[in-house]
C-alpha cells in the first residue's frame, strides 16, 4: 500500500463546507492504513507530513459547478500567490513547500464536492449537509478508496 | 494637500491602511494607521449565558483563540468567584505559553523574516515567505517546526489547534494524560534548539538594521504589563502595572475590577480600532505600549535559566528600558525561549497529572474581569450579567488597541525618516508596513472583519489631492 495522506478541510460551522472533515470521518474506517488530517484550513505546517507520503488527497467543498457532483484535479507543485502562504495555503503551494523544503512532494489530487449551501449552522454539523452535498460525500467515499487502492497504476 | 495611502498593509493579521499627509514642500506632515474592519462581538454576545462566553469569544480570531478562551474563562471564574484548582491553573499556563510560542513563531518566521533575510529594499515579488523558503530553507523549516510545536501542544491539550474547547469556567474540562505530557516533553529539546539558533542569528543581524532601530517607533513611552510579587515574567497571574521609560513605576497593583480607572478608551473617526490611553494623563499624553517589549522591560527576571541569560544581554541594548519597537522581534524570540523552558518545568511537576481540574459554582457576582498576557500584549475581558446569568454588557480591551497610539506614532516617525518627495518607492513603502508589523497587530481581534481590504498607502498633497498611491 502507498503511504497515503488524506486531508479534508473546511469550516464545520458553515453548512456544506464541512464536507471535507466529514469525508475524513467516514474514510477512516474504509482506509485503516492511511494517515488523516481534518482541519479548518491548510497551513504550511502540513508540508513536512506531506513530504513523508507517496500520495496526498485533498478533499474540499466548492460552490461552482453542478451541485452534488465531484471533481477530480491532478495537482502539481506551484508557489502561486506567495503572499497567501502565511495563514492558509492552497494545495499546490503546499506541494511546492514540500518539494522546496523537504526535497520531495507526493503525487497529489484535489477532490472537490460541489455543494449548495454554505450558511452558518448550529448544532450537529453532520445533519446540516444539504441533499446535494450528501450525494457528493457518498461519491467521494466511493471514489477516494479506489484512488488509493489503484495507486500508482491509474496515476 | 498630497496624501500617500498604503492599502492594505501586508503580512499582518487582518486588514488596514496607512495615509501619509504631506505639506506644500512635500515633507511629511502627519501619518495615520487605519483599521478598516468592524467588530461586533461585544454586541452579539449580549443576552447569551455567561458560560457560553469562552467558546463564543474564542471565535474572535483564528490566530489568538486560545488567548480569548483564557481571558474569557478568567472573567467567568471571577463571576463565579471561584479559585480554580492548582493543576488547572498550571495546565492553563501551559496552554498560554504554547499560544505565545506558536503566535510569536508565526510573527517572526512567517511574517517578518522576509524583511530580515531578504532586506527591506528587496523586490516585493521575492520579499515574502516563498523567497525565504527558496533562499533560506533551514530557517523556513525551523520556523514551521517551532510553530508546529506550539500548535501541537494546544492540540494535545485542547483537542484541536484552532478554537480548542478545553478551557472552561472554573478550570479545564479534563486532566492531562501521562502520554500527552511525555509527547510534549519529547519535543522540547528541538524547540529550544531552534529558538536559540534564531536568537543567535537575529542578534548578528541587528547591526544591519540600525536605521530601522533608530526610527521604528523609537520614543520614550510608558509600558503596561502584568506584574507580580516576584517581579518575574508573568503571563497568566498577577495585577497590572504601568512603568515609564526610565523603569519607574507609574501605577501598580491594578486589579481587574479597577482597570477602567487607569485605562481609557477612545474611538477614532477614521478607524474601527479604539485607542486606549493611561487615563490619569489623558489621551494626549497617556500613550503606552504593551506586548513582548513591555513585558521584558517590566520584569526583573524571566525566571528560567536560558531566557534570563538572554534577557541580561537584551538589557544591555539601552540604559533604562528598551525603547525601539524594532526590538519587539528580539523580545519575541526571548519570550519563546522562556515559554518553552517554563512549559518543561510545569510539565515535570508531578501535580500536572492531578485529576482535580475544575471548580463548579453558580454566579456569585454580577460582574467579572479576566486579564491575561496574550502574545501581543495585555488582554482584558469584562462582562456584566443579569440575575439569570445572561450577559448584559461586554467590553474587550485588546493588545492592538493598547498599542494603537504607539503604532500611529511609529508610522509618522518612519514616514518622516523614509518618505521623501511626492513619489513612493518600494523600500519606503515596506518600512512603513514593517513598523506596523513590528507590533504584530492582530486586527481580527481588535476589530472584526466585515469583508476584506488589503494595504493601501496614499500620498496626499497639502490640499488633500492624492498625488501618489500604492495598493497591494
Amino acid at each position: 500500500m502507498p503511504r497515503a495522506l488524506l486531508i479534508g478541510y473546511g469550516n464545520t460551522l458553515r453548512g456544506d463546507d464541512a464536507l471535507g472533515p466529514l469525508a475524513i470521518e467516514r474514510l477512516r474506517a474504509l482506509l485503516p492504513e492511511a494517515e488523516f488530517v481534518s482541519c479548518h484550513q491548510l497551513g504550511p505546517e502540513l508540508a513536512g507530513q506531506m513530504a513523508a507520503c507517496d500520495l496526498a488527497i485533498f478533499i474540499d467543498a466548492a460552490s461552482e459547478g453542478e451541485p452534488g457532483t465531484v471533481q477530480l484535479e491532478r495537482l502539481l507543485p506551484s508557489a502561486g500567490d506567495a503572499a497567501s502562504l502565511t495563514h492558509h495555503v492552497k494545495p499546490a503551494a503546499l506541494l511546492e513547500l514540500s518539494q522546496t523544503l523537504y526535497g520531495r512532494a507526493p503525487h497529489a489530487m484535489l477532490v472537490t464536492g460541489v455543494c449548495a449551501s454554505f450558511e452558518l449552522q448550529g448544532g450537529d454539523h453532520a445533519s446540516a449537509l444539504s441533499e446535494s452535498a450528501s450525494r457528493a460525500l457518498d461519491e467521494i467515499c466511493r471514489l477516494v478508496p479506489r484512488l488509493v487502492q489503484f495507486f500508482p497504476a491509474m496515476w | 494637500m498630497p496624501t500617500i495611502t498604503i492599502d492594505p498593509i501586508t503580512r499582518i493579521e487582518g486588514h488596514s491602511k496607512v495615509t501619509i499627509q504631506l505639506d506644500d514642500h512635500g515633507d511629511v506632515l502627519d501619518a495615520r494607521f487605519h483599521v478598516t474592519q468592524v467588530r461586533g462581538f461585544e454586541k452579539l454576545c449580549e443576552g447569551r449565558p455567561f458560560t457560553e462566553m469562552p467558546a463564543l469569544m474564542a471565535r474572535i480570531c483564528g490566530i489568538c483563540p486560545t488567548s480569548h478562551l483564557l481571558a474569557s474563562s478568567k472573567a467567568c471564574d471571577d463571576i463565579m468567584a471561584v479559585r480554580i484548582p492548582e493543576t488547572a491553573e498550571k495546565l492553563r499556563r501551559i496552554m498560554n505559553l504554547a499560544q505565545i510560542t506558536q503566535s510569536h513563531a508565526l510573527s517572526f518566521f512567517y511574517l517578518s523574516a522576509p524583511d530580515f533575510l531578504l532586506g527591506m529594499d528587496a523586490d516585493p515579488e521575492e520579499r515574502n515567505i516563498m523567497g525565504v523558503v527558496r533562499k533560506y530553507p533551514q530557517m523556513a523549516r525551523d520556523g514551521i517546526k517551532l510553530r508546529q510545536f506550539g500548535q501541537r501542544v494546544i492540540e494535545m491539550l485542547g483537542g484541536k489547534r484552532i478554537h480548542p474547547g478545553w478551557i472552561v469556567p472554573g478550570g479545564v474540562s479534563h486532566p492531562l494524560q501521562a502520554e500527552q505530557r511525555d509527547a510534549i516533553l519529547a519535543e522540547i529539546p528541538e524547540a529550544l534548539r531552534i529558538t536559540r539558533s534564531a536568537l543567535q542569528w537575529f542578534k548578528g543581524q541587528i547591526e544591519n538594521f540600525r536605521a530601522e532601530v533608530r526610527s521604528f517607533a523609537n520614543f520614550p513611552s510608558m509600558f503596561l504589563a502584568m506584574a507580580n510579587d516576584t517581579n518575574e515574567f508573568s503571563a497568566y497571574n498577577g495585577w497590572l502595572r504601568f512603568i515609564d521609560s526610565n523603569l519607574n513605576v507609574v501605577a501598580d497593583h491594578i486589579e481587574g475590577a479597577d482597570y477602567q480607572n487607569y485605562i481609557g478608551e477612545s474611538c477614532n473617526d477614521d478607524s474601527y480600532l479604539k485607542s486606549t490611553y493611561f487615563k490619569p494623563l489623558g489621551l494626549k499624553d497617556g500613550i503606552y505600549r504593551v506586548g513582548p517589549l513591555a513585558r521584558l522591560n517590566m520584569c526583573q527576571s524571566a525566571g528560567t535559566a536560558q531566557a534570563d541569560e538572554e534577557l541580561a544581554e537584551f538589557r544591555e541594548l539601552e540604559r533604562h528600558s528598551v525603547l525601539s519597537s524594532f526590538y519587539y522581534h528580539y523580545a519575541r524570540l526571548i519570550e519563546i525561549l522562556f515559554s518553552v523552558e517554563r512549559m518543561e518545568t510545569l510539565l515535570n511537576d508531578p501535580e500536572i497529572l492531578g485529576t482535580n481540574v475544575r471548580a463548579h459554582a453558580s454566579p456569585n457576582k454580577f460582574e467579572g474581569v479576566g486579564i491575561l498576557e496574550a502574545p501581543r500584549g495585555t488582554l482584558i475581558h469584562h462582562y456584566k450579567i443579569d440575575q439569570n446569568g445572561l450577559i448584559e454588557s461586554a467590553n474587550l480591551v485588546i493588545a492592538t488597541g493598547h498599542n494603537n497610539l504607539a503604532i500611529n506614532h511609529g508610522v509618522l516617525q518612519v514616514a518622516r525618516q523614509f518618505v521623501k518627495g511626492k513619489k513612493l518607492e518600494q523600500g519606503m513603502l515596506n518600512r512603513v508596513e514593517a513598523v506596523v508589523r513590528a507590533f504584530d497587530p492582530c486586527l481580527s481581534c481588535s476589530t472584526h472583519a466585515a469583508g476584506e481590504m488589503a494595504l493601501d498607502i496614499q500620498l496626499l498633497s497639502a490640499d488633500g489631492e492624492i498625488v501618489d498611491r500604492m495598493r497591494r
